[in-house]
């Protein structure tokens, strides 16, 4: 009776410390990438890529519930006018002012995922479209928030003192480095605290079959919320980050076509199976591609674009489903599968067809 | 508040509204058979005005020939990329999402092709139809009544196409159900890529009928989004519903820019549109399943 317990448990310790000590690797690569790469340009790249694999992050989180998402570069732009509106009206300081927009995001995703999350499926994912287009619409129309000229001049972050090292200045692109490595640490820590807490077991249930959920006691209504300003808040959160980082705003930079779609490309291409690595690998192959194709000139976004189809086409588990011998049994994939069924089944059929379903 | 004025911004919505509802119904067709969100869709409409406007100015040729070339080279252009890519998803796993992202890819190599291929300049035509009518004191132009009339003319054909001829049931088979449709000998992969060629065409077509009405740039395939707006507020595959919602998007558009300016009447319908999906998840006319929770 002893023994199989003990091997699962032993098991079950191995593959953590193994995990373990690849996470505590990566994290050191990371941390001495600036020692190596001293071209300021690919300290900017390997910011955006931090930014980016926050934002798709933020739409596997939501997947996970069974809702697609298109509001993200809106909540990612809200929280870039929320923190440069603070700093430069009311004259906060950044590390206030962080924190501030996080907060101010999630109001506003309180506010409207109170309208939104009562539905799923499509009366979800365009109500978050229009809301997206107001958004954009409302930084560019009133000239309190600049125009579609946009703001500039945005303050950078005071310098700041941490015990054992020394003053801490955000003159060159290093320190946000530093910063967005923290962020997005952060953003890591704690989604994967909410995936194994018993709200995150609620999440997945609701993202599996929510008529199941429900009919175990689950809210939609109060989880879907829940989920949903949580994500928009990590969004507002890297776009106070963002801004004062660039230290421009322009209203196009959050459209929902391209920005937020490019968000859900990152995590697609990754591998959807994966919620922190897939949107980051997607995130690091898709923003330094561009780049590096940019000695072929203006044929770039050609370029990238079929390279997209052809990932598409030949991976489609992601990349990282491709690499991995794992079978892909993870519920995320189940659950696109799913939605994507449930869309087809939502469209239009006969009467006869639908008496049937009944 | 003279009542001219009334009726002219009311002709101008229709004319707005119902390329609208022509792109709309083509948008509509391209989800309900081959069931791809087909989010390049915008830039076969600019594919369509380029191919008139190249047409007419560079090999003088005359207005309805061109229209019908590039309504002909956007159906081809449509198919081929239908059996190139959509036909190999259709198969797949995750096809929604896929479909959506290949879609996209599409749309940003056609959008900078044609940057690349006419450059980023605004392009200009001179009107068609020249001349104005005035009936009881009221001034339309001639040009207005020959989009309207075309564009009326080619939605009730659609319909009479759909509704009456073999290849019309047979996308209305595939998209009710491909595996019935197939046990009855319709070829699925056939149909869906005829259904593409058609949607696309249609998409020519509104292109060329603007070409002479809006001023040409690359930009133009940004339309996407109002039709994908249209389609939702209409319910999807409702033919009645896009029309309706084609209409409510043309006056929204044409009275709010007249009254309010047009960056704040945009803001208005996209609230429009809010408050009607969130009573009404499925569209104005649209199932009632698809408030069914996933």
């Amino acid at each position: 009776m002893e023994k199989p317990r003990r091997t699962y448990r032993f098991k079950r310790i191995d593959t953590h410390n193994r995990k373990s000590i690849g996470i505590i690797v990566l994290v050191v690569i990371l941390l001495l990438v600036p020692a190596v790469v001293h071209s300021p340009y690919y300290i900017h790249l390997l910011i955006m890529v931090g930014i980016n694999a926050a934002l798709a992050m933020t739409f596997i989180f939501l997947l996970r519930v069974g809702l697609i998402n298109l509001s993200i570069a809106a909540f990612w732009g809200i929280g870039a006018y929320a923190s440069a509106m603070l700093t430069m009206r009311l004259n906060l300081p950044f590390w206030l002012a962080l924190p501030a927009a996080t907060i101010i995001t999630g109001i506003v995703a309180l506010i409207v995922g109170l309208l939104l999350c009562r539905n799923s499926g499509f009366g979800f994912i365009i109500p978050t479209l229009a809301f997206a287009s107001v958004v954009v619409l409302v930084f560019g129309t009133f000239d309190v928030f600049g125009g579609y000229v946009g703001i500039v001049n945005i303050p950078h972050p005071e310098p700041i003192v941490i015990p054992l090292l020394p003053l801490i200045e955000f003159t060159s692109k290093t320190p946000y480095y530093y910063l967005m490595l923290f962020l997005v640490a952060v953003v890591v820590t704690a989604f994967s605290a909410f995936y194994s807490a018993s709200t995150g077991r609620a999440w997945r249930a609701i993202g599996l079959s929510s008529s199941l959920a429900e009919s175990l006691g689950i809210n939609l209504f109060r989880y879907r919320l829940t989920a949903f300003i949580i994500a928009s808040a990590v969004c507002g959160l890297m776009g106070s980050f963002y801004a004062h980082y660039y230290s421009a705003l322009v209203p196009i930079t959050f459209t929902p076509f391209p920005k937020t779609i490019y968000c859900h490309i990152f995590a697609i291409l990754g591998g959807i199976a994966f919620p922190f690595a897939g949107p980051a690998v997607g995130a690091f192959i898709l923003t330094l591609t561009p780049e590096f194709l940019r000695i072929v000139g203006e044929i770039e976004p050609i370029l990238t674009g079929l390279l997209v189809i052809v990932l598409v086409l030949f991976a489609p588990g992601g990349i990282l489903g491709l690499l991995s011998s794992r079978q892909q049994v993870a519920h995320p994939s189940e659950s696109i599968d799913r939605i994507g069924k449930w869309i087809k089944a939502s469209l239009p059929t006969s009467r006869t067809d639908r008496e049937n379903r009944k | 508040m003279p009542v001219s004025i009334i009726i002219q911004l009311i002709v101008d919505g229709l004319a707005m509204g119902l390329v609208y509802v022509l792109l709309a119904s083509g948008f509509n067709l391209i989800m309900t058979v081959p069931k791809v969100l087909f989010i390049a869709y915008g830039e076969f409409y600019m594919l369509g005005a380029y191919v008139l406007w190249g047409l007419m100015f560079l090999g003088d040729v005359p207005f309805f020939p061109a229209l019908c070339a590039a309504t002909l080279a956007t159906a081809i252009l449509g198919g081929i990329v239908y059996r190139l890519i959509f036909q190999r998803i259709q198969y797949m796993e995750q096809q929604f999402l896929t479909n959506i992202i290949a879609a996209l890819a599409l749309s940003m190599i056609i959008a900078q092709a044609a940057l690349l291929a006419f450059g980023t300049e605004a392009r200009g035509m001179p009107s068609i139809f020249p001349g104005i009518v005035n009936i009881g004191g009221i001034t339309i132009s001639v040009e207005k009544i020959v989009l309207v009339a075309l564009t009326l003319a080619v939605l009730i054909g659609l319909n009479i196409f759909l509704q009456k001829t073999n290849s019309g049931r047979a996308m209305r088979a595939v998209s009710f159900n491909a595996d019935v449709a197939a046990l009855q000998g319709v070829s699925a992969n056939m149909t869906c890529l005829a259904t593409m060629a058609v949607g696309c065409g249609l998409a020519g077509f509104a292109g060329g009928l603007m070409a002479p009405v809006f001023a040409l740039s690359p930009g133009m395939g940004a339309i996407t989004i109002f039709v994908l707006f249209v389609v939702m507020l209409g319910g999807i595959g409702s033919m009645v519903g896009a029309i309706l919602a084609g209409l409510i998007l043309g006056m929204t558009l044409s009275f709010g820019q007249f009254f309010i300016g047009s960056g704040l009447s945009q803001i208005l319908f996209f609230v429009v549109i809010f408050i009607i999906l969130y009573f009404r998840p499925g569209g104005l006319l649209g199932k009632a399943e698809a408030d069914i929770p996933i």
